[in-house]
C-alpha cells in the first residue's frame, strides 16, 4: 500500500502541480555512485557547506551536536631500509574515548599505506577512493602508480571539497620505481614531501623524540625503537592519544605490519626511565659526587 | 510591535536558525561469540524529559543474517533503515543471494558517508556472521567511520554500558584473564540483559522494553523482555 | 558557441548565493497557531479532541477553527502548530484523495498509508530545512486494527496508545497514561468521553493558549465522526485556594 502511495506521489501528484518529491520515501535519499563521479546529498539553501559545519564538529573544537570520531598521533619517516610508519589507536568523540582499537594505518594496496588523523571517516573514505584510483591507474598504464602520483591524486580529490569541512591529515607512504616515498597530504589541499612527518594532536611529542633520536642510517630495530618511543611518549602526554602502537615497515616488496604493542605494557618496559624523573631530587640539579 | 506579538509558545529556540536535529535517546549493544552474535536495543523514544512512546523498535533485520540497531535521531534512523532495507532487497533480487554481513557493513559505511555534508544523526551498529561463520560486530560514527569489534555499546547510555562490557566481555586490564576469550551464548545474553537493567537504572533515556536478537547459523532469533518503565 | 563541459570525477555542484535567486527565505517560526491535540485508543476505536482556537501569539485571534479532520473514510487527523502550514498539508491530502477517487479501483487509502504519507512529507520538508511547523496526530482503523500515530516538524514518528501534542504532552499525557494504558480494549465510549473531557478541562485551566470551545472526534468501524463545537462545565472555585507560585 505504501509503495502504491509512493508511486502515486512520484507520478500523478506531480501532475497536479504539487511537488511530488515531497511524498517520496527512501528512494529520494538513495545517493551513491552516479556514472563515474560521486554525488553527495547536500543540505538545501545557499550555502550547504556552512550549514553542515554548523552542526558537525569535524575538528573537535565546538560543542556541536554531531561529534565525529577522531584520529590522533601518527608518524612516518624514511630511513636506510625503507619507510617506517607508526600510529596510536585511540579515537575520541567529544570527551569520550570512542575506541582504543582503531586502525589508523590504512592499507591502500600492497605497496601503499595511508595514515589517519582528523576525521576518521574522511580519511578512510577518501583513501578507499584513492585505492580505487590507484588500481585504475595500474589497469590503464600496466604499471604501479608512484607514491608522488598517488599522494597528488588524494590531494586533488579532497581539494575539490575545500571549505566544506573535511578534516584529514594523512601521510602517504610507499615504494615505487624511485624507491621509498613519503608525502603529507591534508584536507586544505596541502601536499609536502619530506623524510620525517608526524600528524595529530600528539605530533609535537612525537617530533620531540624523532628529532633527538632519528638518524638516516638506522637499522630496522633502531628505527622500530625510535618509532615506538615516539608514539609511546605521545600517548603518555597527549590525552587524545593512546591504546596500542601499530607499526608498519615499507620496503621494496611492499609493506609488512608488526605485532601490536599495548602502551600500558610499554610503560613498564620504559619504567626505569620514568622512575628516574620521578625522584624527588631531579638528577639534573644534583651534582654528582 | 509584530515581533512581540508573535512570540509563540510552541517552541523555544535560543538560536536564530532552526536546527533540523533532535536526540531521541536509546541504547544499543552487540556482543560477538565464536559462532553467534547478540545485538540488543531498548525501545523507548524520548524528546527532552518526555517519553514519546514505550515501544518504538530500534533494531531491525536487514536479512536473515544481519541485524542493524540505531540510536540518536529517530527520524533519520528510520530513514536510514529504510534505505538499507531497500538496498539489501535490491541486492538480493539482482544477485539472487543474500548480501554478506561484511558487505552490508561497508555498504552502511558508504551510505552514511554519502550524507557527509548533511549527516544522519545516528549511531548505528551492525551485527551478523562473517564468511567463516564467526560473530561480527561493526560500529559507526554518524558519518560512516567503521570499525569491526567484538563488543560495543552505543547511544544515550553508551558511557555507562561500554565500561561494563570492557570489564565483563573484554576483560580489559585484567592480567589473569585472556583478553581474547570469547563468551558462550548464555553468558553473553545474561551480560546483555544486565547491561540494560543497569542502563535503565541510571539513564533516563533507556527503558520500557528490551529486544535481543541472537544470530547464528540457523538464522535470527528475537526475544522481547521487560525493562523498568520509570 | 556552446561552452565545453568537462565532467571530472568527484565533482560537486555548489549552489552559489547567486544574484539570480537571491537569498532563500523560509518560515522560521509559527505565526497563527493551534494548541494541544489529545488522543487515545478505546474499545471501539480512537477518540480525539482539540479546541477551536487559532492564536496569533498571545492574541486569541480565530475562535472557530477546525483542527480535527477526516482523511478518507477511516482516518482522523488532528493538528497543532502553524495553521497555514496545516492548510498547505490539507491541500496536498485533498489532491491525493482526489487522485485516489479518480482511480476508482475499489482501493481505499488506509490509515497507515496516510500516516506514512504525512511522515514522508514532514521528514522531506525538514530535510530541506523548510519544515511544516506542526505536530500531527493520525488515528484510525486499518484492516480492523486500531492505529494511533504521531508526526512532528522534525519528521519524528511514533505510535502509542495515548498521544497528546504540545502542552498536552505535559498536562494530559500523565492523566491518559493513568487511565488508559493497558485498558485500551475495555474503555467504553462513555468513559472515553469522560477521560477526554477531564484532559481538555485541565488543559483549559492551565494552558493560556486554549479555549473552552472544543471538538471531539472518534473513529470506529462505522467511520469518522467529528462533533460540533461545545463547551465544558468549568469550576474555578479551586483558584481561591491557590497560594504562592501558582496564584
Amino acid at each position: 500500500m505504501n509503495r502504491f502511495v509512493e508511486q502515486l506521489a512520484a507520478n500523478d501528484v506531480a501532475e497536479l502541480g504539487m511537488p511530488g518529491s515531497l511524498l517520496a520515501g527512501p528512494t529520494a535519499a538513495m545517493a551513491g555512485p552516479t556514472g563515474h563521479g560521486l554525488s553527495f546529498e547536500l543540505a538545501a539553501g545557499n550555502n550547504p557547506a556552512e550549514f553542515a559545519q554548523h552542526f558537525i564538529d569535524a575538528k573537535s573544537e565546538k560543542d556541536s551536536l554531531i561529534k565525529i570520531a577522531h584520529g590522533t598521533t601518527t608518524l612516518a619517516f624514511k630511513f636506510r631500509e625503507g619507510v617506517m610508519v607508526a600510529t596510536d589507536s585511540r579515537a575520541t568523540s567529544g570527551n569520550v574515548i570512542a575506541s582504543q582499537t582503531v586502525k589508523k594505518v590504512i592499507e591502500i594496496n600492497p605497496y601503499l599505506l595511508g595514515t589517519m588523523a582528523g576525521g576518521a571517516a574522511d580519511c578512510s573514505f577518501w583513501e578507499r577512493v584513492l585505492g580505487m584510483e590507484c588500481r585504475l591507474h595500474e589497469l590503464r598504464n600496466k604499471k604501479r602508480i608512484s607514491v608522488a602520483a598517488a599522494s597528488k591524486l588524494l590531494a586533488n580529490l579532497v581539494y575539490r571539497y575545500k571549505g566544506m569541512g573535511l578534516s584529514m591529515g594523512t601521510m602517504v607512504a610507499g615504494w615505487d620505481e624511485k624507491g621509498p616515498g613519503l608525502y603529507y597530504v591534508d584536507s586544505d589541499g596541502q601536499r609536502l614531501a619530506n623524510d620525517i612527518f608526524s600528524v595529530g594532536s600528539g605530533s609535537t611529542f612525537a617530533y620531540g623524540v624523532l628529532d633527538s633520536h632519528y638518524r638516516y642510517d638506522m637499522d630496522i630495530e633502531e628505527a622500530r625503537d625510535v618509532a615506538r618511543r615516539a608514539i609511546y611518549h605521545a600517548t603518555h602526554r597527549d590525552a587524545y592519544s593512546g591504546g596500542v602502537v601499530r607499526m608498519y615497515l615499507v620496503q621494496r616488496d611492499g609493506w609488512v605490519p608488526y605485532p601490536l604493542e599495548d602502551v600500558g605494557d610499554l610503560y613498564y618496559q620504559y619504567h626505569p626511565e620514568v622512575q628516574l624523573t620521578n625522584r624527588t631530587e631531579s638528577p639534573l640539579t644534583v651534582v654528582p659526587a | 510591535m509584530l515581533s512581540s506579538i508573535t512570540q509563540a509558545p510552541v517552541e523555544a529556540h535560543s538560536h536564530n536558525r532552526w536546527e533540523p536535529y533532535v536526540d531521541n535517546g536509546g541504547t544499543s549493544l552487540a556482543i560477538a561469540g565464536a559462532d553467534f552474535v547478540i545485538i540488543a536495543a531498548d525501545t523507548r523514544q524520548s524528546d527532552g524529559y518526555s517519553i514519546n512512546t514505550r515501544y518504538d523498535p530500534k533494531a531491525f533485520e536487514l536479512s536473515n543474517k544481519t541485524v542493524i540497531a540505531t540510536t540518536g535521531y529517530a527520524a533519520d534512523a528510520k530513514r536510514l533503515v529504510e534505505v538499507m532495507e531497500q538496498k539489501a532487497q535490491s541486492y538480493f533480487h539482482k544477485h539472487e543471494r543474500v548480501m554478506s554481513t561484511p558487505a552490508m557493513a561497508q555498504l552502511l559505511s558508504n551510505t552514511l558517508y554519502y550524507k557527509r555534508f548533511f549527516p544522519y544523526y545516528v549511531f548505528p551498529i551492525l551485527a551478523g556472521l562473517d564468511s567463516q561463520g564467526k560473530g561480527a560486530v561493526f560500529t559507526y560514527d554518524p558519518v560512516g567511520n567503521m570499525e569491526r569489534t567484538v563488543y560495543v555499546a552505543c547511544g544515550s547510555a553508551s558511557a555507562l554500558v561500554q565500561p561494563f562490557l570492557d570489564n565483563q566481555v573484554g576483560f580489559a586490564n585484567q592480567r589473569a584473564a585472556d583478553p581474547n576469550r570469547l563468551l558462550d551464548r548464555e553468558t553473553a545474553r545474561k551480560i546483555a540483559i544486565d547491561a540494560f537493567t543497569g542502563a535503565t537504572e541510571r539513564d533516563i533515556y533507556t527503558g520500557d522494553w528490551l529486544e535481543i536478537f541472537t544470530i547464528d547459523q540457523t538464522g535470527v532469533h528475537r526475544e522481547k523482555r521487560e525493562l523498568k518503565r520509570d | 558557441m556552446d561552452p565545453i563541459e568537462f565532467r571530472l570525477p568527484h565533482t560537486i555542484h555548489r549552489p552559489a548565493a547567486s544574484a539570480k535567486h537571491g537569498p532563500v527565505t523560509r518560515t522560521t517560526q509559527p505565526i497563527v497557531t493551534g494548541t494541544s491535540v489529545v488522543a487515545f485508543k478505546y474499545k471501539d476505536g480512537i477518540m480525539m479532541a482539540a479546541d477551536c482556537l487559532a492564536s496569533y501569539g498571545s492574541l486569541a485571534r480565530f475562535r472557530n477553527e477546525k483542527r480535527l479532520m477526516a482523511v478518507g473514510e477511516t482516518t482522523l487527523l488532528g493538528v497543532s502548530g502553524d495553521m497555514s502550514d496545516f492548510q498547505h498539508l490539507q491541500h496536498t491530502l485533498e489532491g491525493l484523495l482526489t487522485q485516489e477517487y479518480d482511480m476508482d479501483d475499489g482501493q481505499k487509502l488506509g490509515t497507515k498509508s496516510v500516516y506514512k504519507c504525512i511522515s514522508n512529507i514532514m521528514y522531506n520538508r525538514r530535510s530541506k530545512t523548510d519544515p511544516l511547523w506542526n505536530s500531527y496526530v493520525i488515528g484510525g482503523i486499518d484492516n480492523g486494527q486500531k492505529f494511533l500515530g504521531f508526526v512532528d516538524l522534525y519528521g519524528t514518528t511514533y505510535q502509542s496508545t495515548t498521544i497528546s501534542t504540545g502542552f498536552g504532552g505535559h498536562l494530559a499525557q500523565p492523566i491518559l497514561r493513568r487511565r488508559v494504558e493497558g485498558r485500551e480494549d475495555e474503555i467504553t465510549e462513555e468513559e472515553a468521553v469522560q477521560i477526554l473531557e477531564e484532559c481538555m478541562r485541565v488543559l483549559f485551566y492551565r494552558d493560556a493558549r486554549s479555549l473552552n470551545k472544543l471538538r471531539r472526534a472518534k473513529v470506529t468501524a462505522q467511520g469518522v465522526e467529528v462533533s460540533e463545537p461545545y463547551a465544558l462545565e468549568t469550576n474555578w472555585d479551586f483558584a481561591e485556594s491557590i497560594v504562592g507560585y501558582g496564584s
